[in-house]
């Protein structure tokens, strides 16, 4: 594979949320506001990318019954950085602590683990760096779109700017809850399938 | 090199733990002193909005500056009512009392009364008080503006650690929740002293308002922090009706 086939296809081929199915949980809880999803989208990029970077850099060395666990220690040490850096910025520390949890539980977040075993393991750093931050950016992308639909319909708003509330809309709730964000990725998955015929199961 | 052997291994992962935690002690301790200011502004951001001060648009530093403006003195009582201690309230050296959970934890009979209830009067003579108690998924907590009368509601701030967004998130997201306190009397001395009634509050009743639909556990968790709190600072407010009392006849 080369460079660009390694970056582009986790975002559309081999996306983590539509066609991997990981990361679902998190999709989920973090789509009600767009600004909420754009720093969850940007957390993980930047700890999917940090963690298949120092993974592979070290994957030399790491004694391989205790290969999981290190992964576990540098994924942790990521995700408490990125949410410690959050909320020491004013601009961030709002968000943070609309997120609350789901930035910590970024640790639990399937795509930056199996990444790491999938990849990063076997891969130079370059590589293994690009590979993290293009599942973050394909998950990213994702979130970035159901939150789109989500604010949009449930507030009335985008970035919390009133777009639809002074046409006289009445905002939904269950798009608020997070049974509608499985209807959409749902819907998600339908058109890229469509789309993409040879992601169809024959 | 054998990276399976025993030694190897407990050498590796001893060094990249000590490593990590290194790290993220470093961290910890620089950014610490900016998560703590941005904590206090917040906290003082919604003690201005429960007084019904409008703090949307500033930074930090501004809400600083228009608490600095608007606090005439702090303090903390006790469970009897008498003065522990004052807070600082001068702009450079802004005093908090925000130990609310070990506080609560104080009210609900575990432990002594190890903090002090806090007190906060602005200079047009309302009171702010803080209320703290657990809601549906964390806790949940907040600030009543008090009028001099001591019992009229002025205004509330409601805040929470993780409840549902679109449900029980309502009690800080939504204006209209808040703003039903407004007005309102606290029946001192009754139980409750502030009711949150599913269903909707009856007309014409002066201590109570609709809870939120979809959220009783989040609205009953907010009600039994509001009285918990109302409940321990009932002696501080007797005072100060008495005394009023007394200043009129």
């Amino acid at each position: 594979m080369t460079l660009k086939e390694t970056f582009l296809n986790p975002i559309l081929k081999g996306n983590p949320i539509t066609v991997l199915v990981l990361g679902i949980c998190s999709s989920l809880a973090v789509t009600v506001t767009l600004k909420g999803a754009l720093v969850m989208a940007l957390s993980v990029t930047v700890v999917c990318g940090l963690s298949s970077l120092v993974m592979s850099l070290l994957r030399k060395g790491i004694p391989n019954r205790v290969r999981i666990i290190v992964q576990l220690v540098v994924v942790a040490m990521m995700v408490i950085l990125v949410d410690q850096i959050l909320k020491s910025f004013e601009a961030t520390y709002a968000i943070d602590k609309q997120l609350s949890v789901y930035i910590g539980l970024i640790i639990t977040n399937c795509i930056v683990m199996g990444r790491i075993e999938a990849f990063a393991l076997g891969n130079k750093p370059w590589p293994s760096f690009l590979d993290g931050v293009a599942n973050g950016t394909g998950y990213g992308l994702i979130l970035i779109i159901v939150a789109f639909f989500r604010e949009l319909l449930g507030s009335g708003t985008l970035f919390g700017i009133d777009i639809l509330n002074r046409l006289g809309y009445v905002p939904n709730n269950l798009v608020i809850l997070p049974p509608f964000a499985l209807i959409l990725l749902g819907c998600i998955v339908w058109v890229q399938r469509s789309i993409q015929k040879d992601l169809q199961e024959k | 090199m054998n990276t399976n052997g025993n030694i190897y291994t407990i050498v590796y992962t001893t060094v990249i733990v000590v490593i990590v935690a290194g790290i993220l002690a470093a961290a910890a301790t620089f950014l610490k002193p900016s998560q703590q200011a941005n904590i206090k502004a917040e906290t003082i951001s919604q003690m201005l909005q429960a007084a019904q001060f409008e703090t949307a648009g500033m930074n930090n530093v501004q809400k600083l500056d228009k608490y600095a403006a608007e606090i005439d003195r702090a303090f903390t009582v006790d469970a009897q009512g008498a003065k522990v201690k004052d807070l600082d309230v001068s702009r450079g050296n802004i005093e908090l009392e925000d130990g609310l959970k070990a506080q609560n934890y104080a009210l609900a009979g575990k432990g002594g009364y190890t903090v002090g209830l806090p007190v906060y009067i602005l200079k047009d003579g309302v009171t702010v008080i803080p209320c703290y108690g657990a809601g549906l998924w964390g806790p949940v907590w907040g600030y009543l503006a008090i009028e001099p009368d001591g019992c009229t509601i002025k205004g509330a701030y409601f805040d929470h650690e993780s409840e549902t967004a679109g449900l029980g998130a309502r009690i800080k997201d939504d204006p209209a929740f808040r703003s039903q306190f407004v007005g309102k009397k606290i029946a001192w001395g009754q139980e409750p002293r502030f009711d949150i009634i599913k269903g909707g509050a009856p007309a014409g009743q002066q201590n109570a308002i609709d809870a939120i639909t979809g959220a009783t556990m989040t609205s009953n968790g907010l009600n039994g922090a509001i009285n918990n709190w109302l409940k321990a600072y009932e002696p501080y407010f007797n005072g100060i009706i008495a005394a009023k009392a007394a200043e009129e006849e």
